[in-house]
């Protein structure tokens, strides 16, 4: 309508206008992914690169001859102090903790969740909330006192030990990981399924009463099947966090051969016998990243969601 | 003793009383109503009656069982939800039969009981696809089909049309009131809708603020009000009720209305409830239905008393079946119901007669109706 | 009657016995807090008994072990007197005005770039789909990761300054990470990097909840399109902007890993922050009293900022 009535001339320097307009707004979005891109990118290429290349040439060009020695050894011969043994035990020790710290945070989120939507008491609201606030207290705060009780279940694990042959997994670096990790990650899972169930018809919740089903048969058959996507961004969102985590990992496993993938990689970077190798620490700090990059890369929507849910209202 | 018989049932959330003693009763094979304005209680009482609310005080009892304190499941009813309920992670075949499968009913029996629920409700084509890929009124089907397998001694719906547009809730409505003469099974509905009230109720409790303001059948309530709440929420549209005075000359009574800068509107009652003698001029509610307030030659013709007075026709809104005449009287704006094809204009003043038989009094201060 | 059937009630157990029944569905009643408790005992103990227990550190002159005799706030006195001992510098010192430093630019930066980014990506962009999360995926990496990798990006003799040197650029001087007084913003960089495309998504998806009937109607009303985002959006995305800050504050003050991975402390801890200050004085300098109660402050901090945020928003959802 209005480009049929205006004049042909102001219509084209419209355009012209618009067509620079355009250009500005691209060129800046251009502008800020080169600023993202370049860290993973100069990373990247070291890690591809000789140790002779990287003094002489240039960060940002391309490895001349592309060599996998970094990564080889960076996974299996790397010295973090002085244990020369590679990133791989370190990557299973993250997996060990990983795995098992997301499935039951998130298990328990989810039956919190529930209950506290749709089996309501008296008082919910101050439960959730006390359990909300423990997403955003600085570790710092609680951090001597649960090195202390690790260190008194780790002794009294060497007498059970001694009694009985079997210590229970007390005083395992890896189980006293998974335990951290459980009761501080257990705000968000229930934050997230709080927030989903809120929505979640309770209705569906009442025609199963009807139908003579239990509350654990509500939960498995009713909303765990209908819970997918939150399933989904809490696992991701677990998965990245306890991945990352550097402080309870250093507190708690902060040396030998018990240490997580984040301490480790920061044990070799900051390793300073001999010549810096800066190839292979870029090569162990892929590797680091790669497990939560594949996971942003498969699954970035739920990611995003997963971020926001802790904070936006769900 | 009746089927189903709730006694002096207390609700409390609280210090909040959301129910506050309901005494109801239903004969078996009946189709109790509860209606109301939101918030009322009527879907907290269903909700007691299915066990998915716990009362406070007061029983629920089932054939002179109480059932107060047993479980949902364990109380032989079925539900029909609103949003339908429909798990929507399981087929309908798997929805309909979810609560055998709780019961540990054999697969060979469930398919059977699927199937005759199928037929009666024509589902049998969707039986394999998940509730998403079901239309509203299909959905509806399903969620009676999960209620009907279970052949209970009580069925409960809880606003089950309401999510539907306007032509499929009349079809689904009459859908309903089939069953219900089909299978002879006794009936609990809630609804805000009071036409589906009237047409499907064999009795009908209109609740008000956690009371019952009447319990009785269709007619009664439509007929008999027993206040000014129950007489202004049933009838579409609404009764008209109009500020009045009673006059007296001698013998007779009459009632007197104001119309807006006119003169005053006197019609005698020849048959006035005896209560009204006490509120010789003192000002009463007056109420009366738009079709009992027509043009004189629409007027039933054997109604024993109708009085004709002009009034001022302010607007007409013809509805194809009707027209309807608003005039004003008392202050309030008064509907008259017409033939379709009256001659009428805005703006004129032209008579209408009065059915006073059908008239009803309420006392402004109490709001009770005058008998 | 109803006694009477209360009694053959009682009497065949395939009614559902009324006593039997109450104790069953008793549990049944009982079970949603019965799942609940461990959690909420865990929370209990975990986060509010160990925040008691260092509050209670704090008051102690627990030096390598905890020792528990309290002896006063003679912790809290040292620091207070840290606060301003700034020539030369105390270590709390820095750490507080590193935290003022990098909270306030870390903040307002990846607001700033955060919605700068979600409006230009808001104009009907195509590429979106490529651009979004090029621009949010540090937020995936480990801070480890993030500061291996600034290091190296920042390195006088490695990174950016060699990189333009060697194109010609030779007087390019940039060596804020090995100066004291200047590393904190290299710890700025790499944060506003990590968590930009975090805060661009946060109003990214504000942006697209506008009800675009508001936009058109501010079109035919005449406003142009700065005036369109100055008058109406912005406005429209206060919500965005409370969330995003709670987010970023938090995280700001958690920052731990960075600093370390980034600065290994920078020289003589000139890169500390308050959580590195509380990490080795309590576990290296066995000044354990000292940490708890820096500690303590980071958590008044914090508390100070989300307790009202939290209430608010609670006391929204239960209405």
């Amino acid at each position: 309508m209005s480009a049929v009535s205006s004049p042909a001339p102001q219509a084209s320097s419209g355009a012209r206008a618009r067509t620079i307009n355009r250009i500005v707004i691209y060129g800046l979005l251009a502008l800020f992914a080169i600023f993202y891109l370049m860290p993973l990118f100069v990373m990247l290429v070291t890690s591809f690169k000789t140790m002779d290349e990287i003094q002489n040439g240039n960060m940002l060009s391309l490895p001349h001859a592309p060599t996998f020695a970094p990564w080889i050894k960076a996974w299996s011969e790397v010295c973090s102090g002085l244990t020369c043994v590679g990133m791989k035990g370190y990557f299973w020790n993250s997996i060990k903790m990983v795995v098992p710290a997301v499935l039951i945070s998130t298990l328990l989120g989810a039956l919190n969740g529930y209950v506290l939507t749709k089996w309501r008491f008296r008082g919910h609201i101050l439960v959730f909330a006390m359990m909300l606030f423990a997403c955003f207290i600085p570790f710092q705060s609680v951090l001597l006192p649960m090195a202390t009780i690790l260190g008194s279940l780790g002794r009294f694990g060497v007498t059970l030990q001694n009694a009985t042959g079997f210590n229970f997994g007390l005083g395992n670096s890896t189980v006293n990981l998974v335990f951290v990790h459980v009761v501080y990650g257990l705000g968000f899972t229930t934050l997230f399924f709080r927030n989903y169930y809120e929505a979640f018809p309770t209705e569906l919740v009442k025609a199963a009463q009807v139908d003579g089903a239990s509350f654990f048969q509500i939960f498995r058959r009713i909303m765990l099947p209908n819970s997918l996507p939150i399933i989904v961004v809490t696992v991701i969102y677990q998965f990245t966090n306890i991945w990352n985590d550097f402080l309870f990992a250093s507190a708690y496993a902060g040396s030998g051969d018990v240490m997580p993938m984040t301490v480790a990689l920061n044990n070799v970077v900051n390793t300073s016998t001999g010549v810096v190798e800066y190839n292979v620490n870029m090569a162990a700090a892929m590797i680091a990243a790669l497990p939560t990059l594949i996971v942003y890369v498969v699954a970035g929507r739920y990611f995003v969601r997963g971020l926001m849910a802790g904070a936006v209202k769900g | 003793m009746a089927f189903l018989e709730i006694d002096g049932l207390k609700k409390r959330f609280g210090n909040v009383e959301i129910l506050k003693g309901i005494d109801v009763e239903l004969e078996k094979g009946g189709f109790l109503v509860l209606v109301g304005p939101s918030g009322c209680g009527k879907s907290t009482l269903l909700n007691t009656i299915a066990g998915l609310e716990q009362i406070t005080e007061g029983e629920i009892r089932v054939e002179g069982r109480a059932i107060n304190d047993l479980h949902p499941s364990k109380r032989d009813i079925a539900m029909v939800f609103q949003s339908y309920a429909l798990y929507p992670n399981m087929t309908v075949a798997g929805n309909i039969a979810f609560g055998m499968e709780m019961r540990g009913v054999p697969a060979a029996e469930r398919q059977k009981a699927i199937d005759k629920v199928a037929k009666i409700l024509q589902i049998g084509h969707l039986l394999k696809r998940k509730p998403s890929q079901l239309s509203g009124g299909q959905r509806q089907r399903v969620a009676m089909g999960r209620a009907l397998v279970r052949d209970p001694k009580l069925f409960l719906f809880d606003e089950p049309l309401s999510n539907l547009d306007a032509k499929l809730r009349v079809d689904m409505r009459i859908e309903i009131k089939r069953l219900h003469a089909t299978t002879g099974t006794t009936i609990v509905y809630v609804t805000h809708d009071q036409i589906e009230a009237m047409t499907l109720a064999t009795k009908i409790a209109v609740m008000r603020d956690g009371e019952v303001q009447q319990f009785g059948t269709p007619a009664e309530i439509y007929n008999n009000p027993t206040n000014i709440f129950v007489a202004d929420f049933m009838g579409s549209p609404a009764m008209n009720l109009v500020p009045a005075t009673i006059g007296g000359n001698g013998s007779g009574l009459s009632v007197v209305l104001k119309p807006d800068a006119r003169a005053a509107i006197s019609l005698p009652l020849a048959n006035a409830p005896a209560g009204l003698s006490a509120f010789k001029e003192k000002p009463v509610i007056f109420g009366v239905r738009p079709e009992a307030l027509t043009d004189p030659e629409g007027a039933e013709r054997n109604a024993s008393n109708i009085a004709t007075a002009d009034c001022h026709i302010e607007v007409i809104e013809p509805a194809g079946s009707d027209t309807f005449a608003v005039t004003n009287l008392g202050g309030k704006a008064v509907v008259a119901r017409l033939r379709a094809d009256a001659k009428i204009q805005p703006g004129t003043v032209t008579p209408l007669a009065f059915n006073l038989t059908k008239a009803v009094f309420f006392d402004p201060a109490t709001e009770k109706r005058i008998l | 009657m109803s006694t009477v059937a209360e009694t053959q009630i009682k009497l065949t157990p395939e009614h559902d016995a009324r006593p039997g029944a109450s104790v069953r569905s008793r549990l049944q009643d009982l079970l949603p807090k019965i799942v609940l408790a461990p959690s909420f005992a865990a929370t209990i103990i975990f986060v509010y008994g160990f925040i008691l227990w260092t509050i209670y550190l704090s008051f102690t002159n627990s030096k390598t072990f905890p020792s528990y005799a309290i002896t006063g706030g003679r912790a809290y006195q040292r620091l207070w007197r840290w606060t301003f001992e700034s020539d030369p510098p105390s270590s709390w010192y820095t750490s507080i005005t590193n935290m003022g430093i990098f909270g306030f630019l870390y903040i307002a930066i990846c607001l700033a770039l955060g919605l700068f980014l979600a409006i230009l990506l808001d104009q009907k962009i195509r590429g979106e789909g490529v651009l979004r999360p090029i621009y949010l995926y540090p937020m995936a990496l480990s801070f480890i990761v993030t500061g291996v990798a600034w290091k190296w990006f920042l390195d006088p003799g490695l990174g950016l300054e060699q990189t333009l040197h060697q194109w010609g650029w030779t007087s390019f001087h940039f060596d804020w990470i090995k100066n004291k007084d200047f590393v904190i913003y290299t710890v700025v960089i790499a944060g506003v990097w990590q968590a930009s495309g975090f805060v661009m998504a946060m109003f990214l998806a504000g942006l697209r909840g506008i009800d675009g009937e508001i936009m058109k109607a501010a079109q035919i009303d005449g406003a142009s399109t700065f005036q369109l985002y100055r008058r109406i959006v912005i406005p429209l995305l206060r919500p965005v902007f409370l969330s995003a800050f709670i987010v970023l504050a938090h995280l700001a003050i958690k920052s731990y890993d960075l600093v370390v991975a980034l600065t290994s402390g920078g020289p003589g801890g000139s890169a500390w922050l308050p959580s590195n200050f509380m990490y080795e004085f309590t576990f290296k300098r066995n000044e354990m009293a000292v940490g708890s109660a820096s500690a303590v402050i980071m958590l008044m901090t914090i508390t100070a900022i989300i307790v009202p945020y939290l209430y608010s928003e609670l006391r929204e959802k239960s209405r």
